[in-house]
């Protein structure tokens, strides 16, 4: 059966151990709080690893299936009810098997197919993308979730002073955690008032563009590389990103017939408390109310706007609208999608 | 320890922090002007000046438009 409309049920997330604060990060890179106060604007982050030894405390299986759980719980559905998974991540556990398999797994889910989207910053929405057409195709429910961790990226075993600008940047802009999001081809139950998926944006445009941000990875012959593993080009993004997610919000709007005072809420691109601000002011939505969770989270990539989504559907009234943003600088994929209560 | 003199703290930037600061204008050219000066590098300084025992707070090198400026601010 052929399905025009998708429905959010629930959202669930998870965030390791206690929030590490500036000071706490500063003190871990040997850096100073008050830059980081100043020039990331990010209060917290969490770390599934612990800061003083690196062992790694909890996997990004573990999150991933703690936030899926918790997603599940709220839809009032169980495994069984669930006919897809899509786990969308830059950081796997492994290459095989797959996190979204393992987590599969761990939630008691058989006999399914189990997608592992490579993704960054766009990789939530790519999962959303993928889901409604899975949902379209006649599946009932689906199981999406994004999430990311740092322990193999970030360390702090190397002076700050001595490391590239482009590497160190992303020492000040991430932290752990995952998200999830169950969708559904009917709305909660007979009567309520579902939250439809109207429309998704989802294109790389990097043809021809060096990457904006470089994770690499290595094996049994490399393992001792000295090449470059993390690099971001912070400038690119800088100047970029804003303008990119003018356009994106120009592009939705255009496809859905919808006009900029008839946005309720927004949710901006999560790459730093400053960075977000920055953006902000430049977004045409004049009357929607921001719904950001950087400040809090840092930058958790895949799962950033699952995030965002836990803090937005309580807030979504009936009949509201929502707008979420999202730019992947590392081959430049524009990516956005609009949610409305009925 | 480096920051003794001006010509020692130019090689420190030089040579730990990997900007051009070769030549005796570099140390008044205005830090807008410096190859490769942005505010990453900003907080790189920052932790060099800390780890040779000169630490100055980012609002004070904030103030600093040239290299002689922020070398001034650690002697003091």
């Amino acid at each position: 059966m052929s399905r025009d409309t998708v429905y959010l049920a629930a959202t669930g997330t998870a965030l390791p151990g206690d929030p590490v604060d500036n000071a706490a990060l500063a003190k871990l890179l040997g850096a100073s709080e008050e830059w980081i106060d100043l020039f990331v604007g990010t209060r917290t982050r969490h770390f599934a690893w612990d800061p003083a030894t690196g062992e790694v405390l909890r996997t990004l299986a573990d999150l991933c299936a703690e936030a899926g759980s918790r997603a599940l719980a709220a839809a009032g559905l169980d495994p069984a009810d669930i006919e897809f998974l899509v786990l969308a991540t830059a950081t796997p556990d492994h290459l095989l098997p797959t996190t979204a398999t393992e987590v599969a797994d761990r939630l008691g889910m058989d006999h399914l197919p189990v997608y592992q989207l490579q993704a960054g910053c766009s990789g939530a929405v790519q999962a959303l993308d993928l889901g409604r057409c899975l949902v379209a195709g006649g599946r009932r429910a689906g199981l999406l979730i994004g999430g990311d961790v740092t322990h193999r990226f970030l360390a702090a075993r190397r002076s700050a002073a001595r490391m590239p600008t482009e590497e160190l940047v992303n020492h000040v802009l991430f932290g752990d955690g995952a998200g999830a999001v169950v969708l559904t081809a009917e709305p909660d139950g007979p009567g309520e008032r579902g939250v439809a998926l109207r429309g998704v944006l989802n294109r790389c445009a990097g043809r021809r563009r060096p990457p904006g941000q470089f994770i690499d990875w290595s094996g049994i012959s490399d393992r001792d590389t000295e090449r470059r593993m993390l690099a971001e080009d912070y400038k690119a993004i800088e100047e970029h990103v804003p303008a990119i997610s003018v356009e994106i919000v120009w592009e939705l709007l255009g496809e859905l017939g919808w006009t900029v005072d008839e946005v309720d809420h927004i949710l901006p691109p999560q790459l730093s408390g400053r960075m977000t601000a920055r953006i902000m002011e430049h977004l045409p939505v004049p009357s929607a109310a921001e719904v950001s969770c950087v400040t809090e989270t840092g930058n958790t990539g895949n799962a950033l706007p699952f995030l965002q989504l836990d803090r937005l559907l309580p807030r979504l009234g009936p009949g509201q609208r929502a707008l979420a943003v999202t730019v992947e600088s590392s081959k430049w994929i524009r990516a956005g999608f609009a949610l409305e209560r009925a | 320890m480096h920051i003794t003199s001006l010509e020692g703290f130019l090689s420190l930037v030089r040579d730990e922090l990997g900007l051009d600061t070769a030549g005796v204008e570099a140390a008044d050219a205005d830090l807008a002007d410096l190859p490769g000066w942005d505010s990453l590098n900003l907080l790189r300084m920052v932790v060099l000046l800390e780890e040779h025992g000169r630490p100055v707070p980012v609002h004070r090198l904030l103030q600093a438009r040239t290299l002689q400026e922020i070398y001034t601010f650690a002697k003091e």
